[in-house]
């Protein structure tokens, strides 16, 4: 890991807000606010060194605030991903976990925010690897434990008072980017993933893949061109 | 800097990835190049198509039943480290937050919950609309059974039967008997235990209805996932009282429950009933024999704060 990755900005999009401000948030539904967001954020490398130490000392306690500082994330990141409640809640419990196991091995090399999504990416990249062997073009996939599951009724349906045509309309240009989706390569469609959905800088998402900024660039654009020629072939 | 350029890096100017120098070069090229400039358009019409998939932040009881299952694992994997401490994700606080959420308040938003409908469908011949049917999985997602497929003899016609499944929603009180059916039926029979713990949140607040309360036990007693259970226990806790059925099946996850954090939460809602002679007993068995020390050093402060007893 290089040493440089010390100096990982914490600016990676609405995702990381701590389960404390999104509250806050949420409570003023209208208008959300990140009130707090911004002292927390330049508090979170220091609060986050403090913990791991404490975390690495045997405090149980330290441990479960670093989870619940990125656990929503992690969440949110691997729902999106892998569009099945089951497999993102394994990858959720493998990836802390892990974490739990491993942290005295941390060497504040990096972020602990770059370790976690390493940890999470790779889990995330095992299993599209998997589901890629099996995969059928049918629409239907399998998710890791074999049982199959509809793409469509992955594009949960949230927004209420819709009407039902719009929402099957909707739903079904959900389930064709899905369906684009999967004709990326994993390691496309996970650059693809952070930079897009989950709004981290290039240069995060390679130091997370333990590869250079200009690569991951090149597996943006060369993802980019898939998905669009992919929705072409579709229209 | 020429149209090549400005065509590889069109997504990275539109994600905000180009350097201040460069973007600037750009924006000046496609205010005069009408061919880049088009495709600048497109791969922004692409990033919007793109979000039609939107990401949605993980509902507070997705959370917090990953939360649950984890404080087990990271239990069984602490005795392996033999770390002292428990993990003690601090269970009620969360159900406090599922409780405030505003995902809860479209709680009653029963999403795919399916009802079958007869519906009759005329497959006309080979390659031409049983294809529709087999590749849309807009179809293939409602179809719930196909029931019957005859060949009409002498042609290449052939008629499937088959019942049709259609997402319904239903929007009311939870005192709606319609509403509270669903709820019941969720909360035993559904297999995401995001809706079961939903639904037995919704639930708790109709405790004084039997039926409900029976749904309460049936979900202390077996549901899979341990924020169900403490749900359920805390929409009992009240009951443990006067309904003896209750107050067995908390007595019983406060013996048998296989998460500290439902067990702890058992215990003290037995607190009003210490000096039954059932919780009694399994208090003085807790106190000696527990391994939890949290839970032996409370049944034995529960014992001594115990009225004295002829």
């Amino acid at each position: 890991m290089p040493a440089e990755a010390v100096a990982v900005p914490l600016t990676v999009g609405p995702g990381l807000r701590t389960p404390q401000t999104r509250r806050a948030a949420d409570e003023t539904s209208s208008t959300p606010t990140d009130r707090g967001w911004a002292v927390g954020q330049a508090q979170s490398r220091m609060n986050d060194t403090e913990l791991i130490r404490e975390a690495q000392r045997g405090n149980t306690a330290a441990f479960e605030e670093l989870v619940r500082q990125y656990d929503g994330a992690v969440l949110r990141l691997a729902y999106h991903l892998t569009r099945s409640e089951q497999d993102a809640q394994d990858i959720y419990q493998e990836a802390f976990l892990k974490a739990y196991r491993n942290i005295n091995n941390f060497r504040f090399e990096c972020s602990f925010y770059t370790w976690i999504y390493r940890i999470v990416t790779n889990l995330c990249l095992d299993l599209l690897r998997k589901r890629q062997v099996r995969k059928e073009d049918s629409g239907v996939t399998t998710d890791s434990e074999g049982g199959s599951y509809d793409l469509l009724d992955q594009v949960a349906d949230v927004r209420s008072g819709a009407s039902p045509e719009r929402d099957l309309m909707r739903r079904e240009l959900g389930a064709r980017i899905a369906k684009a989706l999967q004709k990326l390569t994993p390691r496309e469609r996970m650059v693809f993933e952070m930079k897009h959905y989950q709004g981290l800088k290039l240069r995060t998402i390679g130091e997370i893949l333990n590869t250079t900024e200009e690569t991951a660039k090149n597996t943006l654009f060369r993802g980019t061109q898939k998905l669009r020629a992919a929705l072409r072939d579709m229209r | 800097m020429n149209c090549e350029w400005v065509q590889q890096n069109v997504t990275l100017y539109l994600y905000n990835e180009l350097a201040d120098d460069a973007r600037h070069e750009l924006e000046q090229h496609i205010a005069r190049c009408q061919n880049c400039a088009a495709e600048v358009a497109e791969q922004r019409e692409f990033q919007a198509q793109m979000n039609e998939l939107p990401v949605e932040e993980p509902s507070a009881s997705f959370l917090a039943a990953a939360r649950m299952l984890l404080q087990e694992s990271l239990e069984t994997a602490q005795q392996h480290r033999a770390w002292y401490h428990r993990f003690a994700f601090d269970p009620t606080a969360w159900l406090r937050q599922v409780r405030f959420s505003p995902a809860l308040a479209s709680l009653l938003f029963l999403i795919g919950f399916a009802g079958g409908i007869g519906a009759m469908y005329s497959a006309m011949g080979k390659g031409q609309v049983p294809r529709t049917v087999a590749s849309s999985p807009a179809e293939a997602s409602m179809i719930g059974g196909i029931t019957s497929i005859e060949k009409e003899p002498g042609t290449d016609k052939v008629r499937v039967q088959y019942d049709k499944r259609l997402p319904e929603s239903v929007q009311g009180s939870v005192s709606d008997p319609k509403v509270q059916d669903l709820l019941l039926y969720a909360a035993k029979s559904n297999e995401n235990s995001g809706v079961r713990l939903n639904s037995v949140d919704a639930l708790t607040s109709k405790a004084d209805d039997p039926r409900v309360r029976e749904t309460l036990t049936y979900a202390l007693r077996y549901d899979s996932n341990p924020g169900v259970r403490l749900m359920a226990l805390d929409g009992l806790g009240s009951f443990v009282k006067d309904d003896i059925r209750v107050r067995n099946a908390v007595l019983e996850a406060l013996l048998n429950d296989s998460n500290l954090g439902v067990r702890s939460g058992a215990l003290h809602a037995l607190d009003p009933v210490r000096a039954d002679s059932s919780v009694r007993m399994a208090l003085q068995q807790l106190s000696r024999e527990d391994p939890s020390e949290y839970i032996r050093t409370e049944s034995k402060r529960m014992l001594a704060s115990m009225p004295v007893i002829d």
